[in-house]
């Protein structure tokens, strides 16, 4: 295997007396999707806070692209290519879609302590985003995010990470409350984000949704990856609730 | 996706405080006609205008999802710091004035840090603080009132409430008569208003605040710093709380400890009013100089339509819940996306 993207080594994490992680190795290669399952408590939500910098790791290391990473807050995940879409808190539903696409790094123009916003040049850029992640159906980019529907919202937060040229994408339940047309949609958004170059870690609670879009699969129990090569093309939903549930299959 | 004008226009948060200024103006003009007159204008502007700057600073700070009950206490402390300082020749005026208003920023100061990185809700600090601040006027001055008629031939006396009149030209005179009489502070009050909205809406720091009164972890996840946002303006809002105390000194020419005592419930009424969300997310600068005017024209207007001043109160009360009905309507009819 060439390089990894990313490459957790030994990732182990304690909250107080409670061992969330334990020695968790994990790699993600360049262009791939990666399901991450695993049932409540599994420690999936653990995993991806340390890689995103929501909680500090105990011990373990993270290499980027080959290179050792200190990840010790969101902006250092981010500043590393690496983006975290939260269910809930991705966006902001007063704001508008552009403003939330550039929020925390805006467009300016003028002199710098006028810190003025290019609201034009922002706009123009959301627009554009918009028609190619294909749901502009005549929104504009100064919607506010609260009138759009559960998987337009997805689709800005993945747009978004493509934007800024994140080398990961890290989507917590993107297909959760969705319908039917809308949850074909993200996994659509997904499958064209790693077709133009990006890495997602895909975490849902529905198999069928990760079946249909991952490259590989990597099942968790009680903080430790007990599958980590499952794929999609090989084996079936039925052996993977197994893996899930720890009723047992040899791998 | 496009609406008329018309319909846009009853959408935005302003819409309903817009209407009811109108209203009233008419209302209050028809039954007394000296309402819209120079010397009223005047008199309602000087006073308008100090709980003005207060309100302009709480919209900003209710939109980043706080509140601060402390301005009150703040108003009246600051003028009472300042003249005491003054008045016992430790400094000179523009020295107690800066020294007045850099304790006012680190009152601001304590409170947000109390409320971001302890993660106490700022009702319960600021609470605290509104009792410490005030408590700290009346022991500093025995609840004596400080002097302050040596304002006169001062120069930042001058700079802060000095008054001016803008000519009443007719077509018959050639002369200027004086006609409105206007205070400096109400050129205070616009230019702040004006730079508030401009924050609040055209900078990047602006997107900020609204993020964190709309969600404040996903403005973190984006890696906007909700501590420092919110920590500045808990600290603007006690400075124009400060400001504004000694405007207010100045022109009655009195610090008195008690005096501001209520005014952190008025000016937070006057912004919710306006159209700001009480629990952020929301804040329009526009909407709340309505409702700053709302409130001073309604004290004002019903005294004089005859209404006993006591009343006024009834009428303040009945206005917020109108206009909170209005806002929550407002809401859900954008949320049904009609």
């Amino acid at each position: 295997m060439d390089q990894p993207l990313i490459d957790m080594r030994n990732i182990t994490k304690h909250y107080g007396r409670i061992q969330a992680l334990t020695d968790v190795n994990l790699k993600i290669a360049h262009n791939e999707i990666v399901g991450l399952l695993g049932d409540n408590g599994a420690g999936k939500s653990t995993l991806i806070k340390v890689l995103s910098g929501a909680v500090p790791l105990t011990s373990g290391e993270i290499w980027i692209k080959g290179q050792k990473a200190e990840i010790n807050s969101t902006s250092d995940a981010i500043e590393n290519g690496i983006e975290t879409i939260y269910q809930d808190s991705a966006l902001v539903p007063q704001l508008s879609i552009a403003r939330n696409l550039f929020l925390g790094r805006e467009l300016r123009k003028g002199p710098r302590f006028l810190d003025r916003m290019d609201l034009a040049e922002m706009n123009s850029v959301a627009s554009e985003l918009l028609r190619k992640v294909g749901i502009s159906k005549n929104i504009p980019p100064t919607t506010p995010i609260g009138s759009l529907s559960g998987g337009e919202r997805q689709a800005v937060a993945i747009a978004r990470a493509m934007y800024f040229d994140s080398d990961l994408i890290i989507l917590d339940e993107p297909t959760n409350n969705l319908g039917v047309a809308e949850t074909i949609g993200v996994l659509k958004f997904v499958r064209d984000a790693r077709d133009s170059g990006h890495s997602c870690i895909f975490i849902a609670h529905n198999i069928h949704h990760v079946f249909k879009v991952v490259d590989r699969m990597v099942v968790m129990r009680r903080g430790k990856i007990v599958a980590d090569d499952l794929d999609p093309k090989t084996c079936t939903i039925a052996d993977v609730e197994d893996v899930i549930t720890g009723e047992d299959l040899v791998i | 996706m496009q609406r008329s004008l018309l319909g846009r226009f009853i959408d935005r948060p302003e819409f309903g405080p817009f209407v009811l200024l109108v209203v009233m103006i008419v209302v209050f003009t028809s039954i007394n006609p000296a309402f819209i007159s120079l010397l009223n204008i005047g008199n309602t502007l000087a006073f308008t205008v100090e709980l003005g700057l207060i309100a302009l600073a709480m919209t900003l700070l209710m939109t980043s999802g706080e509140f601060d009950l402390s301005v009150g206490a703040v108003f009246g402390f600051s003028a009472v710091v300042m003249w005491t300082l003054f008045n016992t020749d430790i400094m000179s005026l523009p020295v107690a004035f800066l020294t007045a208003l850099g304790i006012a920023l680190f009152i601001g100061f304590v409170s947000g840090v109390f409320v971001t990185i302890l993660a106490i809700p700022s009702f319960l600090v600021t609470l605290g603080m509104l009792l410490v601040v005030r408590g700290s006027a009346l022991w500093v001055t025995d609840g004596f009132p400080q002097r302050s008629w040596r304002a006169g031939d001062q120069w930042l006396a001058e700079v802060l409430v000095g008054d001016f009149w803008i000519c009443n030209w007719t077509i018959q005179q050639t002369t200027c008569n004086p006609g409105l009489r206007v205070y400096m502070s109400v050129i205070w009050f616009t230019l702040f208003a004006i730079l508030c909205h401009y924050v609040l809406t055209r900078t990047a720091f602006g997107n900020w605040i609204t993020a964190c009164g709309g969600n404040p972890s996903a403005a973190r996840n984006r890696g906007v710093k909700v501590t420092r946002v919110k920590i500045i303006l808990f600290m603007f809002s006690s400075f124009m709380a400060g400001l504004a105390g000694i405007i207010s000194s100045i022109r009655t020419t009195a610090a008195n400890p008690n005096s501001g005592a209520g005014y952190e419930l008025e000016v937070i009424a006057m912004v919710v009013i306006g159209g700001t969300a009480l629990m952020g997310g929301r804040g329009t600068i526009l909407g709340t100089v309505l409702g700053i005017f709302i409130l001073r024209l309604m004290r004002n207007g019903i005294v004089l339509i005859g209404v006993p001043g006591l009343a006024y109160n009834i009428f303040i009360g009945a206005i917020i819940l109108g206009m909170m009905a209005l806002h929550s309507w407002l809401e859900r009819r954008h949320n049904a996306g009609t």
